[in-house]
């Protein structure tokens, strides 16, 4: 249990570093950093398929995707962020983290947990049985994704 | 539910205070993606924890993994646009949006 809350203090602090850090190279590898740890917390909950997906498509993937949109666009270096947006998130963080410890102790085994079938099977059953038409659902979206960046991407015509 | 999903709660909950604090104060486009994708992260988070708890942590993989291929879907595409709206302001600024015409 410490170390899943050691691992789950990185997974805060890298992605607080990722939202607030002034180089946005390094902002996206704090990202990919956090996705690590996430992947970790999956392994250690018995999840290594999702562990599995979340390093290697979040922490990789993304990341390149992030960093290649970066460099194409110089990195927003104009862009002025507001001062006092990012002197107040502090305060803003540890008085929200103050609530929300205060509401988590209230609620502790107040919330009942619903009667739930056991599972069995493995992954397989589950993901290609059980959930075929989340599967169905995927290649739509990612056939959509692939059409709008085509069409993001298409040359332009001479009356345009 | 036991003691350990309100731990995970509490941790998903910071990242998504965190991810919406940055939505509302930030200006940069690229950042605000981050935004979004840091409440993704507690989302997924939660979505395992309460597998775990619950002793049903196939299913819930089986979503986590459905996430996270539609998040590479939406993150290309949003990226995309992204560099599209750079290529026509010269400027990743999210006010300079508002202004734009025709």
């Amino acid at each position: 249990m410490i170390v899943q809350t050691a691992l789950l203090i990185g997974l805060v602090l890298f992605s607080v570093l990722a939202l607030f850090l002034e180089d946005l190279i390094r902002a996206a590898i704090s990202l990919a950093l956090a996705s690590l740890l996430l992947g970790i917390i999956f392994f250690r909950m018995g999840a290594p398929y999702a562990g599995v997906f979340e390093i290697s498509v979040v922490a990789g993937l993304i990341t390149v995707l992030f960093i290649l949109t970066i460099a194409l666009t110089n990195a927003g270096k104009e862009v002025r962020e507001s001062k006092l947006a990012n002197l107040a998130f502090p305060l803003f963080f540890v008085i929200f983290i103050a609530i929300d410890a205060f509401v988590m102790k209230g609620l502790l085994q107040k919330i009942p947990s619903l009667p739930a079938a056991a599972e069995s099977g493995t992954f397989g059953d589950v993901l290609w049985k059980g959930r075929t038409l989340d599967l169905v659902g995927q290649i739509a979206v990612i056939l959509a994704g692939v059409f709008s960046v085509l069409a993001l991407f298409r040359k332009r015509d001479k009356h345009d | 539910m036991t003691n350990a999903w309100f731990l995970y709660l509490f941790f998903s909950l910071g990242l998504i205070g965190a991810g919406i604090y940055a939505l509302l104060a930030k200006r940069n486009l690229i950042r605000l993606f981050i935004g979004i994708e840091v409440i993704g992260k507690g989302v997924s988070l939660l979505l395992l924890a309460t597998g775990f708890a619950r002793g049903n942590v196939l299913l819930a993989q089986a979503l986590v993994v459905t996430y996270i291929v539609i998040e590479v879907s939406v993150v290309a595409t949003a990226l995309a646009l992204i560099i599209n709206v750079y290529q026509h302001t010269k400027s990743l600024d999210i006010r300079k949006l508002a202004k734009l015409k025709g």
